[in-house]
């Protein structure tokens, strides 16, 4: 065989194997054709099915019933109203507001819950979590038995517990049991004192208030020591300047009279239940994470640490959390996602959050279809939002640990 | 005996200035609530209303004469059971032991009650251990568990059927949801999985949509809509309201099974793929037989778990009006004759959920060392 022979050969053998390869795309590319395409053509049939179905029920499938006024009322939240300014305001519900307007009502509802829960079930759980590993041979049981109650019985029966059995059983308000701080429990509601713009509130101490804060949470933030020092003195002086010519913020303390209470901030009691049931629920789930993070930290970390000369708190603060919270980070953010989810309970108790609103307004509108499409896609964003948040969080870690 | 207790709280109570404040603080709290808890237990409360309701929780509204039916389905369900149990821990002769300890123990409990509830519920643990050990020793019973499953469900729906199905109730209600989930998602869960690692971009794109909007969304948002959008698609055939929560609860649940399943997958080194792709298995060859065996493995312990989650999900179905376990406790309590018992039904709710999640959550622990055993 000659080398020109030998080329050809090969020559063919190349062809044919680029033809092979063309044919073997072009099958595959027809296959997820032919996939996509049945898809497209099972939900096109899905919606029409739908339509079909709800016609026959005289229901026309349109979002137009969305500007028709609500005229239902809601027992508590507020929903955006744009009335003239660039920006819209935040005011309580009421029945001539429109269908939309409910709708975010509820969302406005479950946000609220949600990020309380977030941030109240993340520090119980730490403490939870810490508390599972306490050299306290009580709190490590008690911890213990805790989380393992929670996690092993439902939330709904958990949620009903705590609203029936628990929040209608404080007191009536006219014997109403005073803390201290002034927080008032009864039946009708929990109320909390708030911070107020006072009286002699002027642009300038405001303006001091705000930079103090600032200073404050820079010497919390800020790494390096000096600084810090510095930041922290700042914060004091501008406090005290503050003080000195006159608060910007007063507080308002809620006062019980023989029926209601007024002043100060006001938690429904069915917000106080579906708080309560969701923050002892997945403080638990968190504390079980947190207490896995540190357990499969390796103890090593801690004796390196110490044998570098690094204090406890150095240590602590330098090695060991950066390195729990990065690997506990994903896992709190799934926890905060079927945290969000869990609101949706609220429709056990009445609390009014997006899926309570959801089913008055298919009571009254009989437009369920729409509705579900609406909370459905409401529900995926907050998902959404919370991973891309925990994303952030996630690296930003990441970056420090890899730094350090 | 002083000696060493001193020493034991010293050491685990009062060994750190820290430990000393917390104990002096967290002690006297937990006496003072256990003491309310006992006193009300022994003293106020009036437990009568548990065996009087008993059966109101157990299986709902279903008819009382028809309750040799809910008896046949228990029974199904213990042998069942049994079979499963036989298949991971074999039946040895110091279970025994166990076993005559619970019917002690069910028989003091029960002792009240008729001559055929004691009957029925002596056959259902003979039935269960009678499964039990039939799959500890006969190992090839343990091929046909799987259609064993199957045919138990479905003789299960034949024999509680006929006095209608939307009288199911009770605790029994919540367990069959949770099996029928457990069992109808397996298979769907498995083949998302494997088509969210499908080599198609397309198959890939629509399983991974399906899991993510699942994940995202709350089972009570799926259940109600799968529950109103039936009625609309299929008018004609009036599915009942229990079947269209199974298929609600099975639609959200796969989704869970499918990312279980696929960190199985993940789990399964990619020499073994290679390996069995040079010996010339096909694709779906090696999927069957050299991946999804391995897989399954690791993927157990979670999907028992995924078994208690379902289970205590279960009580979500109030929102399309079914009397699972925990609604027919709240049944109860609407009556006016009841209505100061809320204490006592929610503690027998309570404990019962807690047993058998307990019970979950230890069968899980269990078997995850168990399977950890072969592996290197």
């Amino acid at each position: 065989m000659t080398i020109r022979q030998e080329a050809a050969a090969i020559d063919a053998e190349d062809r044919e194997r680029t033809a092979r390869r063309r044919n073997n795309r072009i099958r595959r590319d027809a296959i997820q054709f032919a996939i996509i395409a049945a898809a497209a053509a099972l939900v096109v049939l899905f919606a029409f099915s739908v339509k079909n179905g709800l016609a026959k029920h005289g229901i026309q499938f349109s979002f137009s019933f969305l500007w028709n006024a609500a005229g239902f009322d809601i027992s508590e939240g507020k929903t955006l109203v744009f009335d003239g300014g660039i920006w819209p305001s935040l005011t309580e519900f009421t029945p001539d507001r429109t269908v939309a307007q409910a709708f975010v009502t509820g969302l406005v509802n479950t946000i609220k819950i949600s990020v309380l829960g977030i941030v109240l079930s993340t520090i119980l759980g730490t403490l939870l979590g810490v508390g599972r590993l306490s050299t306290n041979w009580v709190v490590r049981n008690l911890s213990f038995w805790i989380v393992e109650f929670v996690r092993n019985t439902p939330l709904l029966i958990q949620l009903v517990f705590w609203y029936f059995a628990v929040v209608l059983h404080f007191p009536p308000i006219a014997s109403a049991a005073k803390l201290y701080g002034g927080i008032i429990i009864s039946q009708q509601g929990t109320y909390l004192p708030m911070l107020v713009a006072s009286k002699n509130a002027s642009a300038l101490s405001g303006l001091l208030l705000f930079a103090a804060i600032a200073a404050l949470a820079l010497s919390i933030a800020v790494r390096r020591r000096k600084i810090g020092r510095i930041a922290a003195a700042t914060a004091i002086a501008l406090f005290c300047l503050t003080l000195a010519i006159g608060s910007p913020v007063a507080v308002d303390y809620p006062a019980a009279s023989k029926f209601q209470a007024s002043g100060g901030t006001s938690i429904s009691p069915e917000m106080a239940a579906l708080l309560l049931a969701i923050v002892v629920n997945s403080a638990s789930y968190i504390a079980e994470i947190v207490r896995g993070a540190i357990d499969t930290l390796h103890k090593g970390q801690w004796e390196a640490a110490a044998s570098l000369g690094l204090s406890r708190r150095h240590a602590l603060h330098d090695i060991i959390l950066p390195q729990v919270f990065r690997v506990v980070l994903p896992s709190f953010g799934n926890q905060y996602i079927s945290l969000t989810k869990n609101t949706a309970l609220g429709i056990a108790i009445g609390y009014p959050e997006l899926f309570n609103i959801y089913g008055t307004i298919a009571n009254q509108t009989g437009h369920s279809l729409e509705g579900i499409v609406i909370v459905m896609a409401s529900y995926l964003v907050l998902s959404w939002i919370i991973s891309w948040l925990v994303g952030l969080a996630n690296g930003r870690f990441d970056k420090r640990g890899a730094m350090r | 005996m002083i000696a060493t207790s001193l020493k034991w709280s010293r050491h685990n109570l009062f060994g750190k200035p820290f430990d000393t404040a917390l104990s002096l603080i967290v002690i006297p709290g937990v006496l003072w609530v256990a003491y309310q808890g006992l006193a009300w237990a022994f003293q106020t409360a009036q437990w009568d209303i548990i065996p009087e309701s008993l059966r109101v929780l157990m299986i709902g509204i279903y008819p009382a004469d028809q309750i040799w039916r809910s008896w046949t389905a228990v029974g199904i369900i213990a042998a069942l059971l049994g079979g499963t149990l036989g298949c991971v821990f074999p039946f040895r002769a110091g279970h025994a032991a166990y076993l005559a300890i619970a019917m002690i123990l069910i028989a003091v409990i029960t002792r009240g009650s008729g001559m055929f509830t004691i009957l029925a519920i002596a056959a259902t643990l003979a039935v269960a251990v009678g499964g039990w050990i039939l799959t500890s020793h006969a190992v090839q019973s343990r091929r046909f568990l799987v259609p064993a499953w199957i045919l138990g469900l479905v003789a299960i729906f034949a024999v509680l059927s006929p006095p209608g199905v939307a009288l199911w109730g009770g605790l029994l209600l919540s367990v069959l949801i949770t099996i029928v989930t457990a069992i109808v998602t397996l298979p769907f869960g498995i083949l998302l999985a494997f088509g969210r690692r499908s080599r198609l971009a397309s198959v890939r794109v629509i399983c991974t949509a399906y899991i993510e909007i699942m994940r995202s969304v709350p089972l009570i948002l799926v259940v109600y809509w799968i529950w109103i959008i039936m009625p609309v698609l299929a008018s004609q055939y009036g599915i009942a309201d229990v079947a269209r929560g199974m298929i609600g609860f099975s639609v959200f649940y796969a989704a869970y099974v499918a990312e279980y399943v696929r960190s199985g997958l993940q789990s399964v080194p990619r020499g073994q793929t290679e390996a069995a792709r040079s010996l010339g298995m096909s694709e779906f060859d090696i999927n069957r037989s050299i991946v999804l065996p391995q897989a399954i493995r690791v993927v157990v312990p979670p999907l028992v778990g995924n078994v208690l989650d379902i289970f205590n999900a279960a009580p979500l179905v109030f929102i399309i009006g079914l009397t699972d376990f925990l609604r027919a406790g709240q049944m109860i309590l609407a009556n006016p004759q009841y209505g100061d018992r809320t204490y006592e039904i929610y503690s027998f709710l309570f404990v019962t959920y807690f047993l058998i999640g307990s019970l979950i959550t230890f069968a899980a622990r269990k078997l995850e060392v168990h399977l950890a055993k072969g592996t290197r």
